[in-house]
């Protein structure tokens, strides 16, 4: 198969790449290795701040790929760049791509929170994590029918934590947490929420009010200190240990339910293919940009380009731009490599 | 054979006998104050183990040791050689040469200098049979020790040939030591060899003797090259205490101590000054050191530190906090000596005991649902420790075993636990943990239980070694997964994957437990090697011992010990502590797990 522009990843990222791409009349095949496009906005529920359904917005962006070919349930094996500018890609399927540009779209993905031993997912029954309780909102389940007594959220589980190798923090959970303890307040509103934290991060517009409105209207306690354990009472409830260092206490309290802001780690599942095409990559994982600041959507290697949350911690609307600049940036590219 | 020199006596012998004077007086004070600073029943167990048979292994060591170094032999032939040829020809010449004194010079028994400058003052041929036989030994061990020498030089220079990545950084005494001695012995031989034609010689000195003799007049240089013989051995003698080759003399009286029983009690006086000035500071322990990998912490390892402690310098406490307490270096030294004892003993005596408060501690009185009020061999007290409630997988696994081998247990610390006491003693606080140690005891004796069962490693170590339990058996879980296994209490079906043992510190050189956990997972799964023999292992990076490493450093560590376990390539890596499972889980790219949830996994 041949085409103008190879985009890796069907997620918010990949998809607006490739319908901005596609607008230019250039021949764009999106792959995805899942069955159905979206990453991971198909497992939320409601995005922040406004409550806005995840689903709307991921079927306005597949409605506008266009004549993009999109080829679901496959993935890269092996990419190289050849003497001229093409790239030849192979597929899982066995199928060969040629094509003249690769735009990584490759995202993130969630910190496995059982790495984070001490919290016990994967041991208790309630402790779940921030993608699990989009789930059960999706679901329309939430905690169950009974209202629970006490919910904690813990922020920054594989976050900005050294002990477990990822330093960077992941930018979204601080607000994410905030929507998630609203929501379940609206659904269970006699039910008393704390929300541990090491700082809370509310650099987006309307992030603060939010924050604000969570104490003020919805009585959510905040907490500053990390958690230290999780343990698991003879009736299944979980205890946490913490301290609140704004009173220098220890603390230990017992909860119905606890849910771990996972936080967003780089996909290293790609780095074999981007050993292939010698992309330079940060510590932390993530693609580096050629520039950080003018050309943020460009990498060491020409023809490559990379968009969305592939270099780092992104929200949708800074993807959605990112991936529309990205689309102008390949299109340059193409006009150069193919008129000289 | 005739004396040569009718008094006995020629001047150049002033240098040596100074030289040898100095040594004996500095050795004895050395000794004597050793001697005197050692409690009276550390007196009395000398005493015994001097007048009993104790002494035959005394003398083996000293033979197999200072000797013969069969230790560094067994770690690379070649420096064992070298090691072994210098010391034990060494030894046979002076040996020998008394020997030929007390033969042939009787007169002459007790002068100092004789049995050294013997072919000085003797004429003879090699025609007699006394002088073919006296004079083929000398030149024979000389010719061992001048191999010796050679690869000395040699190993100088390209260190790794035998068997070390890294040596130890020479300070002034050390280079004027290290050049007078490899001087010492090709003078002897040039000396031997120009006296030869007079005095006798074998194949070794006549025949040098006799090719230089076309050559040069040998009785022109014959005084000279006698003086710089005997200059050079003064050279050797006087800078010896303040060189690393003070060992020499010193670890006799280390191993007369060592198998009477005692330890150190402070960091650089009693005990610890014979130890300290037995490091032949050989660097094995560089190597050995998990710290090594990072670069400039290599400077603080256990030879170093034995250095600041000799010289007595104030950042000894520096370098003792820097340490993992792994005690790998303890294992692969060939002096034995305890560093790791040395470095706590120093952050003993630096530790401020008055700011502890230990009121939380009457809080903590957990009930336990046994009413007998008598003691039951079979009743399994658990203890999960703060490091296990850390990685809660462990117990629940080793629950799930006990529930299925249908074993009566309480969990002492579901609630939260009184520390087991050992961070702090790493840390120099034993004094502090007494209290812990105390409150401890009484919650597990009033348990009633037979079996006090741990997970974590360093548990184990500070209740076996500084608890007194009245005879409730203190086991890890490792172990106890084992007896069940025996008793046929749980059965197993063996796995077709392969797995790597690690050896937690404290449990295997900590605690000598190597064989029941490979017995388990040998049962469970196809049992690989890892590229260190189990008391060689390597610490996991996560030792709550150091106060010194920043999570980088513990990191690289980790992955060096990672490196060596992997090397044959197993699908699993199992351990049998909480702390090495989360310092090997966030970094290993296969599963890792602990012996219990192998064990509960292949449990049928």
């Amino acid at each position: 198969m041949e085409g103008d522009v190879l985009v890796i990843g069907g997620g918010p990222a990949g998809m607006e790449t490739a319908s901005r791409i596609s607008d230019f009349n250039r021949n764009v095949i999106l792959i995805e290795k899942e069955r159905e496009l979206g990453g991971h906005i198909l497992k939320w529920d409601r995005l922040f701040p406004d409550g806005v359904p995840a689903s709307d917005v991921n079927n306005n962006l597949k409605e506008s790929l266009g004549t993009t070919k999109v080829l679901l349930g496959n993935y890269l094996i092996s990419i190289e760049k050849r003497e001229d500018y093409h790239f030849i890609a192979q597929l899982n399927s066995g199928e060969i791509i040629k094509c003249s540009t690769v735009v990584f779209a490759t995202g993130f993905k969630l910190f496995p929170a059982q790495k984070k031993q001490e919290y016990g997912y994967g041991l208790y029954e309630r402790v779940i994590t921030n993608a699990d309780l989009e789930t059960r909102f999706k679901k329309g389940d939430g905690l169950g029918k009974e209202s629970p007594k006490r919910i904690g959220f813990v922020h920054c589980v594989g976050s900005r934590d050294e002990k477990i190798c990822n330093k960077q923090c992941s930018k979204l959970c601080c607000i994410t947490a905030i929507k998630q303890a609203i929501e379940l307040k609206q659904l269970y509103p006699d039910t008393e929420i704390y929300c541990f934290y090491m700082d809370l991060r509310m650099y987006g517009r309307g992030y603060e009010d939010l924050y604000l409105e969570a104490q003020l209207k919805y009585g959510i306690r905040f907490i500053r200190g990390r958690v230290s354990e999780i343990s698991q009472d003879q009736s299944g409830l979980v205890i946490v240990k913490a301290e609140d260092t704004l009173s220098s206490r220890p603390l230990k309290i017992t909860l119905d339910w606890v849910i771990l802001m996972a936080g967003i780690i780089s996909e290293r599942e790609n780095d074999f293919l981007t050993q292939q095409l010698s992309l330079q990559l940060g510590e932390d994982g993530f693609i580096n940009s050629v520039d950080p600041i003018q050309k943020t959507n460009q990498t060491n290697i020409s023809g490559v380009f990379v968009t969305g949350s592939a270099t780092g911690p992104k929200t949708l609307p800074e993807v959605i731009n990112e991936a529309r600049s990205t689309a102008l940036s390949v299109n340059e590219y193409l006009n150069r490599v193919k008129n000289g | 054979m005739k004396e040569r020199i009718i008094f006995g006596y020629d001047p150049f012998v002033i240098p040596f006998t100074l030289g040898v004077i100095f040594i004996m007086l500095y050795l004895g004070t050395g000794t004597l104050r050793i001697l005197l600073s050692l409690s009276r029943k550390e007196a009395l167990n000398l005493l015994r183990s001097i007048f009993s048979v104790k002494i035959f292994k005394t003398i083996k060591d000293i033979l197999f040791d200072v000797l013969l170094h069969v230790k560094i032999f067994k770690r690379n032939i070649l420096l064992g050689y070298m090691h072994a040829s210098i010391a034990f020809g060494w030894f046979m010449l002076i040996f020998i040469g008394h020997i030929e004194v007390i033969l042939y010079t009787p007169q002459r028994n007790g002068v100092i200098y004789y049995p050294v400058f013997f072919r000085y003052f003797v004429m003879e041929t090699s025609q007699t049979l006394r002088g073919a036989f006296f004079f083929f030994l000398m030149d024979l061990f000389l010719l061992i020790v001048l191999s010796g020498i050679a690869l000395a030089i040699y190993k100088r220079f390209r260190s790794v040939r035998l068997g070390m990545k890294r040596t130890t950084r020479h300070k002034t005494g050390d280079k004027i030591a290290l050049w007078s001695l490899w001087l010492i012995f090709p003078l002897r031989l040039v000396a031997e060899s120009f006296t030869a034609d007079i005095s006798g010689g074998s194949f070794l000195t006549g025949t040098i003797n006799t090719l230089m003799g076309r050559f040069v007049e040998s009785t022109l240089y014959m005084d000279t090259l006698w003086w710089a013989y005997s200059c050079a051995l003064a050279l050797f003698l006087f800078a010896l205490p303040f060189s690393r080759y003070m060992h020499i003399p010193t670890e006799i009286l280390l191993i007369f101590l060592r198998n009477a029983g005692i330890k150190s009690t402070s960091s650089r006086n009693g005990f610890a000054e014979s130890e300290i000035y037995s490091c032949s500071s050989c660097g094995i322990c560089i190597d050995a050191c998990p710290m090594s990998v990072v670069d400039e912490k290599s400077n603080y390892t256990s030879v170093y530190l034995l250095r600041k402690l000799r010289r007595r310098k104030l950042d000894s406490l520096f370098l003792a906090e820097q340490c993992l307490m792994c005690g790998k270096c303890v294992e692969l030294c060939p002096v034995e000596i305890d560093s790791c004892r040395l470095k706590f003993l120093k952050k003993r005596e630096n530790f401020p005991d008055q700011i502890f408060d230990y009121n939380y501690l009457s809080k903590k009185h957990p009930e336990f649902k046994s009413s007998i009020n008598r003691q039951d061999r079979e009743k399994v007290l658990y203890y999960a420790g703060c490091m296990t409630h850390l990685t809660p997988q462990i117990y629940k696994s080793l629950f799930n075993i006990m529930d299925k081998a249908q074993i009566d247990y309480s969990f002492m610390d579901r609630d939260g636990s009184i520390c087991c006491g050992r961070p702090l003693i790493l840390a120099g606080g034993e004094r502090a943990a007494k209290e812990l140690i105390r409150v401890n005891s009484e919650l597990i004796i009033r348990a009633n239980a037979g079996i006090l069962l741990l997970s974590c490693p360093i548990c184990y170590k500070v209740f076996k070694e500084n608890y007194s339990l009245n005879g409730v058996e203190v086991m890890h879980h490792s172990q106890y997964i084992n007896l069940l296994i025996k008793q046929g209490k749980i059965k197993l079906k063996k796995g077709d994957f392969s797995v790597v043992y690690h050896d937690p510190c404290d449990l295997g050189r900590g605690s000598g437990v190597y064989s029941e956990p490979r017995a388990v997972i040998s049962s469970a799964a196809v049992l690989k090697e890892s590229s260190n023999l189990p008391a060689e292992s390597i610490c996991c990076g996560g030792s709550l011992a150091s106060r010194r490493f920043s999570q980088s450093e513990r990191e690289s560590v980790t992955l060096h010990s990672l490196e060596k376990l992997n090397i044959n390539n197993p699908e699993k890596l199992i351990t049998a502590c909480p702390l090495c499972l989360r310092s090997f889980s966030k970094l290993n790219k296969r599963e890792t797990l602990d012996i219990a949830q192998l064990v509960e996994e292949q449990m049928i």
